[in-house]
């Protein structure tokens, strides 16, 4: 998109502004709306919040792990390459759901009485381990894409291993693999609904229970399914506008 | 320029062997080159003319010989190898220049990174290499809006700003259309004039003749003449030497 393309950075700015006066100002007009929404825009609003919240810490922590997994699926070292490998393939190969179940109810019984997590705190691990393995695959390919001549190049000028992989390697591999860790953080705002089986109280749980007390599903569905766009949209505007600003060094 | 007898040696490699593999690529490859000296690298294409530059500052490490610069010793010893790659740089035939870095950015890093220098300091720096280059006024651009000429004048200037004792070519100008060797060539023959040691492999045999202080000679991973460029071009010793002038002759 062109106005993306001329001013990267408003964008993101802008889409960032909007997301934060979406999130906190949308119960406003939703209150004015007739019933059942109207008496429940409160409760959208802080569905919404939890929706965002949830994606933004999984995603974030997601692009760590798939960072160092990515990193261990290129190691020198063996057991490592196999450790990352075993990880992506048990998460690829399962369903997300399951993913969410097994934290909320088996981890608690390797913890101890007093350590207990929250259901959030369980949606969040379970989250971020799976969207960290689709991005370990993102990661990796970035990382294959950066030229080994520049990796070459840095050593010979005495940067150190770690200098040379935080300077040249991961700013680079960063910019391939962005559009693909993009992808993934638009399906977590998706994925993260399956959070309402651990009852967490996000938009799709928000949903469901103001339709079930007011036997209306369509307009609540509706609503809920508006809110997940306008979400979804500002994710890939921002990411889009991020990509653009990060891609100076391509551009001609 | 000369060397002359007094000259202290800068470069000791004696008995250097290396294999890829099964593949002998070095077999014992022995030379010493004093400072200041001038040496140009010629040889078939597979004869370890590149494989021996990079065993200089280990981008490949040699199996068994030493190899010793400015005194130290190139061993597994990561501290001998930084302090050697702090004297030692490099110019790759495709430039490896980092291509997410402004021109700028490309030749600060190494500076502000390993010698710690500050940003003003590394700035000034690098902007009177770019002046030396004839590239004062590209400090702001990125690589790709460079041509291949110009990206290796960055390239020679990056090298430079580490105030290096000994430069490696790799054939510098290989990559480069006909009418960009010459400005590449021109930084070279400057440079050769500052006193800085410099080692060059290259197929520019006018460029050798001319501005070398020293001719060697390389055939399937062993020195077979090791003379004045001279010596090499009127009256060469060995008959493979013979073969290889006369196809480089007849490629002009
Ligand atoms: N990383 C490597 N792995 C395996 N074989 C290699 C590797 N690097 C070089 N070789 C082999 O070692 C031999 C010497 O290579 P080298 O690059 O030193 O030759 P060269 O004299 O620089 O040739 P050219 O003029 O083509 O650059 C070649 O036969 C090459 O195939
Ligand atoms: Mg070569």
């Amino acid at each position: 998109m062109n106005w993306i393309r001329q001013n990267p950075a408003w964008v993101m700015v802008g889409a960032m502004v909007g997301l934060l006066l979406f999130l906190w100002g949308m119960a406003i007009p939703l209150s004015a709306a007739p019933a059942p929404i109207g008496q429940a825009a409160q409760q959208f609003a802080e569905g919404s919040r939890i929706t965002v919240l949830l994606t933004l810490i999984a995603g974030s922590a997601g692009v760590v792990i798939g960072v160092i997994a990515g990193l261990g699926k290129l190691s020198a070292f063996p057991p490592f390459r196999w450790l990352c490998d075993f990880y992506v393939w048990l998460i690829r190969g399962t369903p997300l759901l399951l993913q969410i179940l097994f934290v909320w109810l088996a981890v608690p019984q390797f913890l101890p009485e007093s350590m207990q997590i929250s259901d959030f705190s369980c949606a969040a691990i379970a989250l971020a381990l799976n969207v960290g393995a689709y991005n370990t695959e993102c990661v990796r390919a970035g990382i294959l894409a950066v030229p080994q001549g520049q990796v070459e190049a840095a050593r010979a000028l005495g940067l150190s291993p770690l200098q040379t992989f935080m300077d040249i390697v991961l700013p680079q591999s960063m910019r391939v693999a962005l559009p693909a860790l993009a992808n993934n953080l638009a399906s977590l705002v998706k994925d993260s609904s399956l959070a309402y089986a651990i009852s967490v109280v996000e938009l799709t749980m928000v949903g469901y229970r103001v339709q079930a007390e007011s036997y209306q599903p369509i307009p609540v569905f509706l609503t809920t399914a508006c809110i997940y766009l306008i979400l979804t949209t500002a994710f890939t505007t921002l990411t889009a506008a991020l990509e653009t600003q990060l891609d100076v060094g391509r551009k001609r | 320029m000369t060397a002359t007898a007094s000259a202290k040696t800068i470069i000791e490699a004696r008995e250097v062997h290396k294999h890829f593999g099964s593949f002998h690529a070095l077999k014992g490859v022995s030379a010493t080159f004093s400072e200041g000296q001038v040496t140009a690298i010629v040889g078939p294409s597979g004869s370890g003319k590149s494989t021996f530059l990079r065993t200089l500052n280990r981008l490949e490490a040699h199996d068994t010989g030493t190899i010793r610069i400015d005194g130290i010793e190139l061993n597994d010893d990561l501290k001998h190898l930084d302090a050697i790659r702090r004297e030692v740089g490099m110019v790759f035939q495709s430039f490896n220049l980092f291509s997410h870095l402004s021109i700028l950015r490309n030749i600060t890093l190494a500076p502000m990174r390993v010698r710690k220098m500050d940003k003003a300091q590394a700035e000034a720096k690098a902007l009177a290499l770019l002046e030396r280059v004839g590239l004062g006024n590209q400090a702001l651009k990125y690589p790709v809006q460079l041509s291949g000429g110009q990206q290796q004048r960055v390239a020679i200037a990056r090298a430079l700003a580490m105030d290096p004792k000994v430069l490696l070519f790799d054939e510098p100008t290989s990559a480069l259309d006909p009418e960009m060797v010459n400005e590449v060539l021109g930084v070279m023959r400057e440079l050769a004039h500052t006193g800085i040691t410099m080692l060059a492999v290259t197929h520019e045999m006018g460029f050798a003749r001319e501005v070398a202080d020293r001719l060697i000679f390389f055939d399937h991973g062993v020195i077979l003449e090791d003379t004045t460029p001279e010596n090499f071009f009127t009256n060469p010793d060995h008959e493979r030497a013979k073969t290889f002038l006369a196809q480089v002759r007849h490629g002009f």
